[in-house]
């Protein structure tokens, strides 16, 4: 027979709660706590990368190329920048891949803060100890102070360095983001297996990348339905460390039901350690032509900065 | 041939056969030619919480098999022992006459056969659609059989095609609604051919529309010949798409088996397992039988 459950109904639940104050007054204003900025930046990453599979998408010049000859080109063109030693070099090479950028249909402004956001995190902590004379020695430029009346600070040779390492690094990230937001990343998997990256690396790459999203709306959920029960003013740094360490440890055990499904799901359709994928690339004749003109642009960068002297 | 038969015909001619190490003598009492005999199912997650208790089940070849039970009475760990995912603490399962072990499915052979005659659509879609684009999902199993990548890509565009998602199939899984998913994970199971087809929960957390287009499918693939297995506490579809339903109880053992009419109609049997409550009603509704429930105010029953 079935079991009978009966519930009585405390009184407090059938009396309604006090509501906003009818003069219209207002309480004091909190400002958020870390963690409703962190995920209000996750879920920045989630708009940002469907924008950018809206530009992959979009028919440009590099986003008809297949994605192995991008990559090989944007291979071929980082080893030049690597190799260059002109700043004029790393100059005319930046407006090359500027007017690319224009010719994919990449909106210049996203690109230029896609890039410039990145530059001063990978370079400025190093290379502003190299401006000063007592790293770099040379001609004085800007005088910070003296040292037993020798005037020290920014040297020429320093700020050249420093400017060469910068480009160096701006071009490079430049023809990176050119690379991925032009290709969707499927394709970029396909590309780099395509190029002879283990097979099992890109699945590992291609899941990481899908369930990420997953797990991040997880996330948001779960702040959420914590958001949605806070009404007291608490201090928000001390709540949300405790928020964060209890979600992660759900997170961590969700992820891991999840990883056992995936699994499962696999061997279902018969996985067994190594996988098979379908590969859907095909190089035509304008990949090989732009392959070849990555290639010219190389020796060309590097014959000119030859000419330019050490 | 239309693509819809070529892709529902049996095409087993081919695969190899199941024979491997681990051998046991089918039941005497097995009906046969049945696809899955099941005798005496115990498994317990943890060795502590049961979830079968002395399960026997036999699926014909043709049948639409609905396991009915409430939440947690074991309905998809049985299913997840048919489809060799999880081994049995104790008793035998067979499939397609040979013994299903965890040693037998170590056999490339017959780990070839075997998943290519069965086929799982997992409850949350989210787990089986892993792959950066819905093409390379759906070609995923196919691929894992050994079959060559332009018969995968033809079998990919006339799965697509079949399920009407074909303007899909350049798309991320992230960027699917849970229906679309849904049909997805369908086409990736589909896709290679199985005899038999296990569904978790098909119907849950799905539109009407979705479900019933769900529902409309399992029925035409069965027509063309697949088993069709399923759990469910959907009552209302098990008319249209069951012509067996097996109950579950909640300390997970088979409390009954038998056609759909029968099965609704024994109100003391539904209540025992959990899969309605007193407050439930059925009603008929254009000849089919709909279970459904009311709120009641406490202390009364008005209807």
């Amino acid at each position: 027979m079935a079991e009978h459950t009966t519930t009585t109904t405390p009184s407090w639940l059938l009396s309604s709660n006090v509501g906003l104050c009818p003069c219209g007054c207002i309480g004091k204003r909190t400002k958020g706590s870390f963690v409703e900025k962190t995920l209000t930046g996750g879920s920045d990453l989630l708009r940002q990368v469907m924008f950018s599979d809206d530009l992959a998408r979009r028919s440009g010049l590099l986003q008809r190329l297949d994605p192995r000859a991008k990559l090989g080109g944007m291979l071929l063109l980082l080893i030049g920048a690597g190799l260059a030693h002109h700043l004029e070099t790393l100059l005319a090479t930046y407006v090359v891949v500027l007017a690319l950028a224009g010719a994919s249909r990449v909106p210049l402004g996203f690109f230029l803060k896609r890039v410039w956001l990145f530059v001063p995190i990978f370079t400025l902590i190093v290379v502003l100890p190299a401006t000063l004379s007592i790293v770099t020695h040379g001609d004085v430029v800007v005088e910070l102070w003296s040292w037993h009346g020798q005037p020290q600070g920014l040297t020429a040779q320093g700020l050249r360095s420093a400017a060469l390492v910068v480009s160096r690094v701006a071009v490079s990230i430049s023809l990176v983001v050119l690379v991925t937001v032009t290709t969707p990343w499927n394709r970029l998997l396909a590309g780099l297996r395509g190029l002879g990256v283990p097979r099992m690396f890109i699945l590992v790459i291609g899941m990481a990348y899908r369930y990420i999203f997953l797990l991040l709306d997880s996330v948001t959920d779960m702040y959420e339905a914590r958001k949605a029960r806070t009404m007291a003013r608490v201090k928000h740094d001390r709540t949300a460390r405790a928020f964060v360490g209890a979600s992660a440890g759900a997170l961590v055990g969700k992820a891991n039901q999840l990883s056992e499904e995936v699994h499962q799901a696999m061997v279902a359709r018969g996985y067994r350690g190594e996988a098979r994928v379908l590969d859907t690339l095909r190089l035509r004749r304008a990949d090989l032509v732009a392959l070849a003109v990555a290639v010219l642009a190389t020796a060309l960068m590097l014959t000119a900065d030859r000419m330019l002297g050490r | 041939m239309t693509t819809q038969e070529s892709l529902i015909s049996h095409d087993h001619a081919g695969p190899p056969t199941l024979s491997a190490g681990d051998h046991a003598p089918l039941p005497a009492d097995a009906p046969p030619g049945a696809i899955f005999v099941a005798r005496g199912l115990r498994y317990s997650y943890l060795d502590r919480f049961a979830a079968l208790d002395g399960v026997d089940l036999d699926v014909m070849p043709g049948e639409m098999v609905a396991l009915l039970g409430a939440n947690g009475s074991g309905k998809s760990t049985l299913l997840k022992v048919l489809d060799g995912l999880v081994f049995p603490s104790e008793g035998t399962l067979h499939a397609f006459g040979h013994l299903v072990t965890e040693g037998n499915l170590e056999d490339e052979q017959y780990v070839e056969a075997f998943r290519s005659r069965v086929g799982f659509v997992f409850q949350n879609s989210d787990t089986q659609v892993f792959s950066p684009t819905v093409r390379e999902e759906v070609a995923f199993g196919c691929l894992q059989l050994g079959l060559s990548a332009e018969e995968t890509r033809q079998r990919v565009d006339d799965v697509l095609g079949m399920l009407g998602i074909a303007d899909l199939a350049d798309r991320a899984p992230f960027q699917l609604s849970g229906g679309q998913k849904k049909k997805v994970a369908i086409a990736s199971v589909l896709v290679m051919n199985p005899e038999v087809l296990l569904f978790d929960e098909p119907t849950a957390a799905l539109d009407p529309r979705s479900q019933q287009w769900l529902a409309e499918l399992i029925v035409e693939l069965n027509a063309a010949g697949k088993t069709i297995v399923y759990a469910t506490h959907d009552l209302d579809v098990l008319e249209q798409i069951a012509t067996r339903c097996v109950v579950f109880s909640e300390d997970h053992r088979i409390l009954a088996s038998g056609p759909p009419g029968a099965i609704l109609d024994d109100t003391a049997l539904l209540l025992s397992a959990n899969l309605i409550h007193e407050h439930s009603h059925v009603h008929l509704r254009e000849g089919q039988r709909v279970e459904h429930s009311h709120a009641h105010q406490r202390g009364g029953h008005h209807h």
